[in-house]
């Protein structure tokens, strides 16, 4: 499994919730298996996909979920002990574990060596913490976790690598943004 | 547009946060400064607005960004030496999605600086955040806070954000108030 497979797994088990998606690839992926409003899509700010949706979470009352890599978190790894703080219970951080920098060339990134996220996610106060390692536990996963009170980090082990002619989004930042505010919208 | 009491404080931080609070402004991160100790301490006590402290700005950045995708009006509280570690995030994020972020900012190596590392960055502060295209408004003393009601009502107003600097001087001037954060 790679994470095109894993998205698709989290993507088909999500319902009207907000979702904000990692810079790159990752959102490429998730433009094409399955584009919505309540997507946005971060084409900038490395690292920032949980911070945003923490954000939105502590905002408005909708369940958010931020599709996150582990390269990405790990370069904004203060983030998780504030999800730890804030402890928002509609907020569910999604890593994707390819243990590499995928939008880059695939180069080695630290989950391939010692850091463990779930553990640092433990450490910062995040109760629900649930790794998982076969795509057939994705979808039943993320459908109980959205019906739990969160906040929760739901690490999903991949293998690097990528299917070949995803393709880049053609939609700009500024219709990103409205359509996203427009959704994200109470009433 | 305010509906909130006028301001009789003689105290700088709170003369500040009822100004920005009369805009709407109702989520708030920060991270610590000597300076801003009493204006945190106001923004803990404010059971009106959503506010978080962060490890860091970049992360504040982020979150406040989320918010105002949300519906909210955002502001971050920190030191100018916090601008250092946000520039590529305001690029990339709060100018290329044009998200009004309102930055109150202490100006550590202002005239008063006692610790010689900290007037690099504050000689620099400025001219970096014009050049991350955030337009950056000195409040020297607390009879310019006028300037912070017009750029809250500009920034709002083109969805763009703003950096108010305060230097010592803002916090040493009220006559009748002496910080004890220092």
């Amino acid at each position: 499994m790679r994470r095109y497979e894993a998205t698709r797994e989290i993507m088909n088990a999500i319902g009207d919730e907000l979702v904000v998606c990692n810079i790159g690839h990752p959102s490429q992926e998730i433009f094409k298996l399955r584009d919505r409003p309540e997507n946005f899509y971060m084409f900038g700010s490395m690292g920032l996909s949980s911070s945003i949706g923490l954000g939105v979470a502590m905002a408005q009352d909708r369940m958010v979920v931020a599709l996150d890599g582990d390269g990405s978190v790990a370069m904004n790894m203060g983030t998780l002990a504030t999800i730890g703080l804030v402890r928002p219970k509609n907020y569910m951080l999604v890593i994707i574990d390819n243990q590499s920098y995928g939008s880059t060339g695939f180069q080695r990134s630290f989950t391939a060596d010692n850091l463990r996220l779930e553990e640092v996610a433990r450490g910062s106060g995040v109760e629900s913490v649930v790794a998982v390692h076969r795509e057939t536990e994705i979808a039943p996963t993320v459908t109980r976790l959205l019906k739990e009170d969160g906040p929760h980090v739901l690490v999903v082990k991949c293998e690097p690598g990528m299917p070949d002619g995803i393709g880049v989004i053609p939609i700009d930042g500024m219709e990103v943004r409205n359509r996203f505010m427009a959704a994200a919208k109470p009433g | 547009m305010s509906t909130l009491p006028a301001v009789t404080s003689n105290n700088p931080a709170e003369q500040l946060y009822e100004r920005v609070r009369s805009h709407g402004i109702d989520f708030f991160v920060s991270v610590p400064c000597s300076l801003l100790g009493e204006v945190i301490e106001i923004l803990e006590g404010d059971t009106e607005v959503t506010y978080t402290p962060v490890t860091r700005e970049e992360e504040g950045i982020g979150v406040l960004a989320g918010a105002y995708l949300a519906g909210r009006r955002p502001a971050i509280v920190m030191q100018n030496s916090g601008y250092g570690n946000i520039v590529n995030a305001v690029c990339s994020l709060v100018n290329y999605y044009s998200i009004p972020i309102v930055m109150l900012v202490s100006h550590r190596g202002s005239a008063g600086e006692r610790i010689e590392a900290q007037v690099p960055m504050g000689d620099a502060v400025q001219g970096v955040m014009e050049a991350s295209g955030v337009k950056c408004v000195p409040i020297a003393h607390p009879s310019d806070l006028d300037g912070v009601d017009e750029g809250i009502e500009w920034a709002l107003a083109e969805e763009k954000s703003i950096a108010f600097l305060f230097p010592f001087s803002f916090w040493q001037d009220a006559e009748t108030y002496v910080p004890e954060h220092r």
